[in-house]
């Protein structure tokens, strides 16, 4: 008798039932399947669609863009090049073989700017079209960033996965004070800066080993990780014109170290965050087993570890890389001429006296997205699952 | 392979371990010699696995000292100590292929190619491994992985072996099976083997000493037959074998052992208000209602094989009696139990120690 009201009879449900009813366990009843496919389809064409209207603008000219809207080369305006040719042919030095000299001079002013201090090297003047330069400069600096700042937080989050800090609170407030001691002995008794930070570094050790032990409040892992997050918090707008006056005192404005160091920089958080759920996700046995085998720390983290989360480093590679890219605000701030970047040659066309010029903005915006969406099918590859499978358990 | 083969003991000095207020090990004693397997048995949480990972170098004393050999190795890195550890989740490399497994200790002593292959072969034949070099853990069976696992251990000829739960992962038949080549292969290497499980079958069929751990407190440090027929407290008497020893709560009074308004003849004499006597199932036999020392009602009877477990309700008291395969009682009747006053083991309840 127990159950007879759900008994369920598979035949003869009504049309109403079979619709709300998925057929099998791990699938989709068929109105929930219309719901879901239209929604889809609906955001892809929401997405898709501001793409294609930066591409079919791109060929527009000033005419058929200040008639009003229209959506069909061919059909309702006549596509033309002029906004490919004004951005690309019409100034001088706008070819290859300006990108390959300008790598070169890359290359050659920072082996001038590292030999400084003992020979003189006379840097290169650049001979490359505005357009050409900001690419090559969006690529170099977001790439060199990017592999230092993959490869300097990946390295902290495997020491914070895997090694136990315990910083002594009482230590870093002396550490605060005594650098709150060098800015004020250097700005106002007027000590060198070098005297006063070898002081305070000495004084710090001797406290730290002095008063260290009495220190009972101390900070973990977790705390630490949180501070370095904590510095995503900030609004980037807010340091930006302390970022402005630092560069300046130290003379590295409109230069490519600039940029490099300062998008490395902002981005290590993110990557330090991502990284280390990785990291402590993977067994330890293998780490500890490697070690019981002789492998040094640095081993480990090259043979074993890094092939292990190389998904989670390409995903994470992957967004810091498009987080550069795209990076306006820190760029148009500390560049003036030599280290522009493709987003700021996308800004740079909405220009006071002419308007904005949408035509030419378009074909530049172009350009911009074409490496990434090369970069995201270079990298999904390594994105795959299963790497760790067979390691663990039978 | 590369060092020279040399069997050491080792030896724990009054190692104590505590996570924080929690104390793991305390007062840990033990030593092993040269080429012994011994076997570390202990509930989870009693300590054994951290006893083990103290010895390896992966957890550091907190107290006490630890030698390998001659040497003292408390704050020796793991690397340095000569050891080879199985861990019980096998932790294969997975983007490495069963040969690079096994030759991982190798390779990272940075081996010549020629040498390593070698080495690698004979240790993959040792564990039947040979034709699937070329394969990934993934595609491994997992009494396979346990082989690589294993070969990857022997592979360096360390001087002290350490298993940590090996065979847990498998299933009882294969289990059985490595069970056996885990044994005939130490015989074989001759290296000191220390073995953590919680299972008392491979302690007792593996060991040449089996240390009975609980709480952090070294229970017992005897030879497999020398735990099973002298247990040396109760702890140690409940936990080895299988079914386990009944229990039965009393007094001792004198030469008997009194409890369910039955008196019981036992060897030891003594006066002990709460007193527990106990018996294993094979010790006991069932008879008749009138002839034996105790009688009761079965409970249930469960029929294994070669023999018929009786369990019996006696008072507030279960006793579980190994009987012939051809024991036809039923639930509910009367039976009598004889229990051999020469194989009563008789325990203080409150420190749990044996009187002899």
């Amino acid at each position: 008798m127990s159950g007879a009201h759900t008994k369920f009879d598979l035949q003869n449900r009504g049309l109403l039932e079979k619709m709300f009813e998925p057929p099998a366990v791990g699938k989709m009843a068929p109105v929930a399947k219309i719901v879901v496919y239209s929604f889809l389809a609906i955001w892809s064409l929401f997405v898709l669609f501001p793409i294609y209207w930066v591409i079919i603008t791109s060929f527009k000219d000033a005419a058929a863009v200040n008639q009003g809207p229209s959506y069909f080369p061919f059909v309702d305006f006549q596509p033309t090049l002029d906004a490919w040719r004004i951005n690309f042919t019409a100034d001088p030095y706008c070819d290859m073989a300006a990108i390959a000299r300008q790598l070169y001079l890359l290359a050659h002013n920072s082996v001038a700017f590292v030999l400084s201090p003992v020979v003189t090297i006379p840097p290169m003047e650049p001979q490359i079209c505005k357009i050409y330069l900001a690419f090559t400069n969006s690529v170099v600096i977001s790439i060199i960033s990017t592999i230092f700042c993959v490869a300097v937080g990946s390295m902290a989050a495997y020491a914070l996965a895997r090694i136990q800090y315990r910083p002594k609170f009482g230590n870093i407030m002396i550490f605060v004070l005594l650098i709150v001691g060098v800015i004020l002995a250097t700005t106002y008794a007027g000590v060198p800066w070098w005297m006063s930070s070898a002081v305070a570094l000495a004084l710090f050790f001797f406290l730290a080993r002095a008063l260290g032990r009495h220190f009972k409040m101390s900070l973990g892992n977790g705390d630490i990780l949180f501070w370095m997050i904590s510095q995503r918090i900030l609004p980037p707008i807010v340091v930006v014109v302390p970022l402005y006056v630092m560069f300046q005192a130290v003379r590295l404005l409109d230069t490519h170290l600039a940029l490099i160091l300062l998008y490395a920089v902002a981005n290590l958080p993110i990557v330090v965050w991502l990284m280390h759920d990785f990291f402590a996700n993977l067994p330890i046995e293998l780490e500890e087993s490697a070690q019981l085998d002789g492998a040094t720390r640095f081993g480990i983290f090259w043979e074993i570890v890094m092939p292990l989360t190389r998904p989670g480093l390409a995903a994470t590679t992957l967004l810091i890389l498009v987080l550069n890219w795209n990076e306006y605000l820190f760029a148009v701030f500390l560049s003036t001429v030599k280290v522009q970047t493709m987003p700021i040659m996308v800004a740079a066309k909405n220009t006071g006296e002419k308007g904005v010029l949408w035509w030419e903005m378009c074909a530049v915006t172009v350009v911009m997205i074409i490496p990434v969406i090369i970069m995201a099918v270079l990298l999904t590859r390594f994105i795959s699952k299963g790497v760790l499978l067979g390691a663990v358990k039978g | 392979m590369t060092d020279g083969n040399t069997k050491a003991s080792v030896k724990f000095d009054a190692v104590q371990k505590s996570f924080g207020s929690v104390k793991v090990l305390e007062e840990f004693n033990l030593e092993v010699d040269p080429g012994e397997f011994l076997v570390l048995l202990g509930a989870s949480g009693s300590g054994k696995t951290t006893a083990l990972r103290i010895l390896s170098g992966l957890e550091t004393p907190s107290a006490g000292r630890v030698h390998i050999g001659e040497r003292d190795v408390t704050e020796v890195l793991p690397k340095y100590r000569d050891i080879s550890m199985v861990f019980q989740s096998y932790a294969l490399y997975p983007h490495k292929t069963v040969a690079e497994n096994i030759g991982f200790p190798l390779k990272v002593k940075k081996l010549p190619k020629a040498e390593m292959d070698a080495a690698i072969l004979d240790a993959a034949k040792q564990v039947q491994l040979e034709a699937l070099l070329d394969r990934y853990p993934r595609e491994l069976s997992g009494g396979q992985r346990q082989r690589v696992a294993l070969a990857r251990a022997i592979i360096r000829r360390p001087s002290v072996f350490l298993m940590d739960e090996p065979l847990s992962n498998l299933d009882a038949k294969l289990r059985g099976h490595m069970r056996a080549e885990l044994k005939h292969m130490q015989g074989t290497l001759g290296i000191t083997t220390i073995y953590v499980t919680h299972d008392q079958i491979e302690a007792m069929t593996l060991a040449h000493r089996v240390a009975v751990l609980e709480k952090g407190v070294l229970q017992q440090l005897a030879s497999p037959s020398e735990i099973y027929n002298n247990p040396a407290n109760l702890f140690v008497a409940q936990f080895i074998g299988s079914p386990a020893m009944n229990v039965i709560h009393g007094s001792l009074e004198g030469a008997s052992f009194q409890t369910n308004g039955a008196k019981v003849k036992t060897r030891v004499k003594g006066q002990i208000a709460k007193a527990v006597a106990g018996v294993r199932p094979e010790d006991c036999s069932v008879t008749d209602p009138k002839k034996g020392t105790i009688s009761g009602q079965i409970y249930t009877t469960e029929l294994i094989g070669d023999h018929t477990l009786v369990t019996v309700n006696w008072g507030n008291d279960q006793i579980v009696v190994k009987a012939h395969k051809d024991f036809d009682g039923k639930q509910g009747d009367a039976v009598g139990v004889v229990l051999p006053p020469e194989n009563l083991y008789i325990f203080d309840e409150t420190s749990g120690e044996r009187i002899r």
